[in-house]
């Protein structure tokens, strides 16, 4: 297990050198110059492109921008030049993150709670309104559920707030639309893994050394459904900490997702890049926490782990 | 013919009621969208200051925009574009995926690695990254659309087929035919893909819907489609800034929109079903 | 005194309307303190019956009956009833501790603390004789071998404290030498503890070897009941008789003329494998193998699960690659790695699951066709000449001629099997490996597949390497015998000679386990030296004999050092106890026998 961590360390940095790379060189492919616009001269420019430094060759360009993100340095906004990347990414990350998470959370127990109702449930219109919800829940596109949910509870009832993340309160709708799909995707898997589980000889001998059904499904059979949970969550929470472009956007969340959006329709080429990289490495660092649990949850691999050391 | 038709209904869909209503209300929209802008009287582009804003009637089914144009011929002319869309890039991604991901089941050890880091690291960037470079390299339309969703929207069925091939090239038949001296080829087409078949359809259904609202959420961020051609997500883009005015704009093309995928999902779920739920889900979708 | 009775037991499946009962009308006791044996073949609803009489159908089933009583009450699973069952792997938790699964029971029974539990667990698990209980506790289910694991299962049953154990088939998933340890063990808690027994069984020998009383179930219904002499000494109903006859296994060599029991085998070795090694981790691999197959034998492999028995198949067929040693066809040593290729196609093999040697999406005359294709050396034929082996392989095989447009799934195991042989010898392969061919199949349909490999070898003249773990079996078809323990061949010979008189211990405890039909016998039956190896059975090391531990004769040398091949006329043997040190400087016309 030692090595596999490692093995897995070093493709996540390999996976992560190479991003950078190919983002580099996509970025650059972009015809014009990012300072292009109306009503400014060629050597205007000219000049703030020699600022930058992107009149040197690429190669070299390529090669000075990796050195400074070796040291931790992303760069700063074309935009904006008074604000590096990095302090765009330190104030925008926090807020994108506190939605994300509460995300994750409420679809883990929504999803889970859902899935093992419909999972034990004895009657068949239980199982059948919760598996069309789900399907409705998985079907509809995070965008369009914001938007509903928008017309429905800002723009018609005005109950809730539409924008701006000030209280608790405006967190309700994001989280709603956030949450949906990973709540209907948890929620498949558990009832469909834990439908299988309960199927399994080892629940039937559980219940024939006298434990209630109960302890049978939570202590048993549930700690084996839940593998395949984990492993859908690992992706799905990554891509919840690095923000939904749509839902930040119509929301009005200053998070990574608007900042994205706003740097490609600005053409900000630093800030894109930049993004990219933060984006791609949280994704890459998730994926690796999450194939890490899995083989430590699995008593097999964490034995061998354990013989291993000793 | 026609029983053969209705024999490979059957393997794939399975007798339920699900699959049958999906696939009629499929049915039912691509009908809609190569009939409505072909017979309506109105144009779906043609702009007309009189009629700016107005609500449902008789004339105007699901009213105007504001800038006239009739949104009923509107929203199913996007609906066609978001089929055309959906359906051709799933196909192109079908054929990548269970390509790469066979090529790089059977060839396993290194190759496999390699192979399947790519994969990741191209799954890795924002699929708006690619459209974006590539509508500004070739211009915006159908054409780079479709070309932007190819680049990694084929990682999914990849993996899967990758999954498959690897567990079906244990199995004893395959040692078997290993054994008779078939060649690897014709062991992975004849002897592996045929019976990964059920995955590999499912997950081609699924594919269409999840094009489908890539490309819508794409054009309602404002990169991919452009006027005057129009998909869904281009119409929800243009009614947004006057949302709270006119909510309808809205709401006509976002419920065609989910009907759509409703109905596409509804398809594959039934069609996974009768797989045996051992067609995986195809990945987390990107970017929500 | 009865412990329990259930009078007149039906089970029916809901759903299927006007489907006849799975269990119809059952009525059975079972005496305090005995052992009571219901047996019959799987599908005629033994386990269906033993689930209803705990209650644990749920809501699938509708349960009828007039009473089913637990000395007088009704049974409450873990607390009057407790059940085992067949596979010890999947009835315990795989991601719970060991130690967890037998507390957690201890304290539903009785509501102790939790430290009480756990001295309750250990003082449980040294009953069925697992030594060093307190390490096991903290092990998971899939670090104990089948054995132990079973041990553990009828610990966690005695937990409870009941009046009736069911057992549905304890012992089927085992070998046949840790069956033999487990049904004494069985026989012991019982006597020891006197609780009752309900031990449901496919298998006439373990029958007879553990009960006192016996009904014989089929297709739902109890067709005969009595003491176990009555059963197996005079068997009223034809089913009874026909069942102890498939147990008892007619002889296959029956009605053949040429040269009495010695087959058509030649001398001459047409696949060799010398000092072949392949190691996968402590316990599993193969060390140091040397075999030969001779031109138109019937070669046995046998030994336990685990012995290396597969994994010696899979690198004479190439599936494996050897990490040392090498292999001869027909005198040419083939290169590693290319061998799948240099075969073309002469080296065959029928698979242990019929259910996955068969591509689905294949009719029988396409993979037929796909198997002719392949074959290097039938590229010339024609199409017709094609059909033409195909009608005679299926011909052959006992298939109809509509079966070549069917596909897989409309066959039953034992057709499939019949068409995974047509497969494989369609294109008259020298060699057809047979990798636990009939193992999965019941007695009647593994009867029929056995009798059928044996009519087509004699009658073609392949040679053919048969791989089992069934003694009873291994002995009635082969010419020759390999006897594998811990990744080594500890014995080869002659069948006859090898089975009417065992040099190494262990094809002694391997021939000693097999439970007769016969109760008689049965209980003379000695099972091996009750001692169980430290970790999985078989680990294999070079620097000592595999079976030492369990060994009842090993000497001091045994743990020191592997022995070498000795080898005595036809015989080969790998114990000390046939070294020259051991036995003696002897002459060239000495004449060794078994010196156990």
């Amino acid at each position: 297990m030692a090595r596999y961590t490692c093995r897995r360390i070093l493709t996540g940095l390999l996976s992560l050198f190479v991003l950078i790379t190919v983002t580099f060189f996509l970025v650059r492919i972009i015809p014009g110059s990012p300072f292009q616009r109306g009503g400014v001269s060629e050597q205007v420019v000219e000049a703030v492109e020699q600022e930058y430094g992107l009149d040197k060759p690429l190669l070299t360009q390529y090669l000075s921008y990796m050195g400074e993100v070796l040291h931790g340095n992303l760069g700063i906004s074309y935009q904006d030049p008074s604000v590096r990347v990095t302090e765009i990414i330190g104030r925008a990350w926090p807020i994108t993150a506190s939605v994300g998470l509460t995300a994750l959370a409420a679809s883990l127990i929504l999803g889970t709670g859902f899935g093992v109702l419909s999972a034990v449930s004895d009657r068949r219109g239980v199982k059948h309104v919760l598996s069309a919800g789900g399907m409705v829940a998985a079907g509809i596109p995070g965008f369009a559920a914001a938007i509903l949910l928008m017309l429905v509870f800002s723009v018609k009832l005005k109950l809730l707030p539409a924008s701006g993340l000030l209280s608790p309160i405006h967190y309700i709708l994001p989280v709603a639309a956030l949450s949906l799909y990973p709540a209907a995707m948890v929620s498949r898997l558990v009832s469909s893994t834990l439908e299988t589980e309960l199927t399994k000889d080892y629940v039937l001998f559980a219940r024939a050394k006298g434990l209630g059904r109960r302890q049978v499904i939570f202590t048993h059979a549930l700690k084996n459904a839940y593998l395949p949970v984990i492993n859908y969550i690992g992706p799905a929470s990554a891509s919840l900490l690095t923000g939904s472009f749509v839902v930040e956007s119509i929301f009005t969340i200053p998070g990574l997702g608007r900042e994205f959006v706003g740097s490609i329709t600005n053409r900000d080429y630093t800030l894109i890049l930049g993004l990219t990289v933060f984006m791609g490495a949280v994704v890459i660092l998730v994926n690796l926490i999450t194939d890490l649990l899995c083989a430590w949850l699995d008593p097999k691999t964490r034995r061998a782990y354990r013989e291993e050391r000793a | 013919m026609r029983k053969r038709i209705r024999q490979q209904w059957k393997t794939y869909m399975g007798g339920s009621r699900m699959a049958a209503a999906g696939c009629i209300v499929l049915a039912v929209w691509i009908l809609l969208a190569v009939m409505v802008p072909l017979v309506s009287p109105w144009s779906y582009s043609a702009q007309d200051a009189q009629i700016r804003n107005q609500g449902a009637s008789l004339l105007h089914w699901f009213g105007t925009d504001r800038f006239g144009r009739d949104l009923f011929t509107r929203v199913w002319y996007g609906a066609g574009i978001s089929l055309r869309v959906g359906i051709l890039s799933a196909l192109l991604n079908g054929c990548i995926g269970v390509l790469y991901g066979a090529v790089s089941g059977y060839a396993g050890r290194r190759a496999d690695q390699v192979l399947m880091r790519i994969a990741d690291i191209l799954s890795a960037i924002p699929s708006m990254l690619y459209v974006i470079l590539i509508t500004l390299v070739l211009g915006a339309g159908v054409g780079s659309m479709i070309l932007g969703l190819c680049i990694a929207g084929w990682i999914g069925m990849a993996r899967m087929v990758r999954g498959e091939v690897l567990r079906l090239k244990e199995m004893e038949y395959a040692y078997a035919a290993r054994m008779e001296g078939i060649c690897p080829l014709r062991i992975l087409l004849r002897h592996l893909l045929p019976n990964a078949a059920g995955p590999i359809i499912v997950n081609l259904i699924f594919l269409v819907p999840q094009a489908i609202f890539t490309e819508a959420f794409l054009s309602f961020l404002g990169v991919g489609i452009a006027a005057p051609e129009a998909s869904l997500g281009t119409i929800i883009q243009e009614a947004r800034s006057q949302m709270m005015l006119y909510p309808y704009q809205m709401l006509f093309p976002l419920l065609v929109l989910c009907v759509m995928l409703l109905a596409l999902n509804m398809a594959g779920t039934a069609a996974e079903r009768q797989a045996g739920g051992q067609a995986p889900a195809a990945g987390g979708r990107e970017e929500g | 005194m009865n412990v329990l009775e259930v009078r007149n037991l039906s089970v029916q499946y809901p759903g299927a309307q006007g489907a006849p009962d799975i269990v119809n009308n059952i009525s059975f006791t079972v005496e305090k303190g005995s052992i009571t044996g219901l047996v019959g073949e799987s599908g005629s609803g033994k386990s269906t019956a033993m689930l209803a009489v705990m209650g644990l159908l749920g809501a699938r089933a509708s349960v009828r009956h007039d009473g089913i009583t637990v000395s007088g009450s009704a049974p409450v699973p873990g607390k009057n009833v407790a059940m085992i069952f067949q596979d010890s792997l999947s009835c315990l938790n795989p991601s719970v501790k060991i130690g967890r699964q037998v507390r957690e029971t201890v304290r539903a029974r009785t509501g102790c603390t939790r430290k009480e539990a756990a001295a309750r667990a250990v003082q449980l698990l040294e009953m069925v004789g697992i030594r060093n209980p307190a390490l096991r506790m903290r092990q998971y289910p899939f670090e104990l071998s089948g054995g132990m694991r079973q041990r553990v299962v009828l610990a966690i049953a005695l937990a409870c404290e009941p009046e009736l154990i069911i057992a549905d088939e304890p012992t089927t998933a085992l070998d046949a030498v840790v069956q033999a340890q487990i049904l004494q063990l069985l026989r012991r808690i019982v006597r020891e503890t006197g609780t009752a027994l309900l031990l449901v069984s496919h298998d006439m020998g373990v029958t007879a070897a553990m009960c006192r009383d016996v009904y014989v179930m089929r297709a739902g219904e109890i067709i005969e009941s009595g003491t176990a002499e009555d059963i197996f000494y005079h068997p009223c109903e034809a089913y009874t008789k026909q069942l102890l006859k498939d147990a008892k296994g007619g002889r296959l060599r029956v009605g053949e003329a040429k040269s009495g029991d010695e087959g058509p085998a030649g001398e001459e070795a047409l696949l060799r494998l010398e000092h072949v090694t392949k190691i996968f981790d402590e316990r599993e691999g193969i060390r140091d193998i040397s075999l030969e197959i001779r031109r138109g034998e019937i070669l046995a492999l046998v030994g336990e699960s685990g012995s290396g028995k597969t994994t010696a198949a899979r690198i004479l067929t190439g599936m494996l690659r050897e990490d040392a040693g090498e292999l001869y066809h027909n005198g040419q040593v083939l290169k590693r790695g290319r061998r799948m290729d240099s075969f073309q196609g002469t080296v065959q093999m029928v698979f242990q699951d019929p259910y996955a040697s068969l591509n689905p999406c294949l009719t029988v005359r396409r993979a037929l066709l796909e198997a002719l294709d392949g074959s290097e050396r039938l590229r010339g034929l024609s199409g017709q000449e094609k059909e033409e082996r195909i009608r005679e392989i299926l011909t052959l095989t006992g298939l109809p001629q509509e079966a070549a447009d069917r596909y897989p799934r409309a066959f039953s195991g034992g057709q499939r099997q019949r068409i995974g042989i047509a497969r494989a010898l369609v294109t008259e392969p020298d060699v057809l490996v047979c990798d636990e061919a009939i193992s999965s199949l019941d007695a009647t349909t593994r009867e029929q597949i056995l009798e059928l490999i044996f009519r087509i070898q004699r009658k073609i003249g392949f040679a053919c390497l048969f791989i089992s773990h069934d003694m009873y079996v291994v002995r009635r078809i082969s010419d020759r015998i390999a006897v594998m323990y811990g990744g080594h061949i500890v014995e080869t010979g002659k069948t006859k000679q090898v089975c009417k008189d065992p040099w190494h211990p262990y094809t002694r405890l391997l021939l000693s386990a097999v439970p007769e039909p016969d109760p008689i016998r049965a209980s003379r039956m000695k099972s091996g030296p009750a001692r169980e190896s430290a970790g999985n059975p078989g680990a294999c090391t070079d620097a000592r004999c595999p079976f030492a531990d369990r060994c009842g004769y090993a000497l001091e040398c045994c743990g020191k050092e592997a022995p070498g091949q000795y080898r005595f006329g036809d015989r080969e043997v790998s114990c000390f106890l046939y070294s020259e040190e051991h036995s003696g400087r002897r002459g060239s016309t000495y004449r060794m026998t078994s010196q156990i």
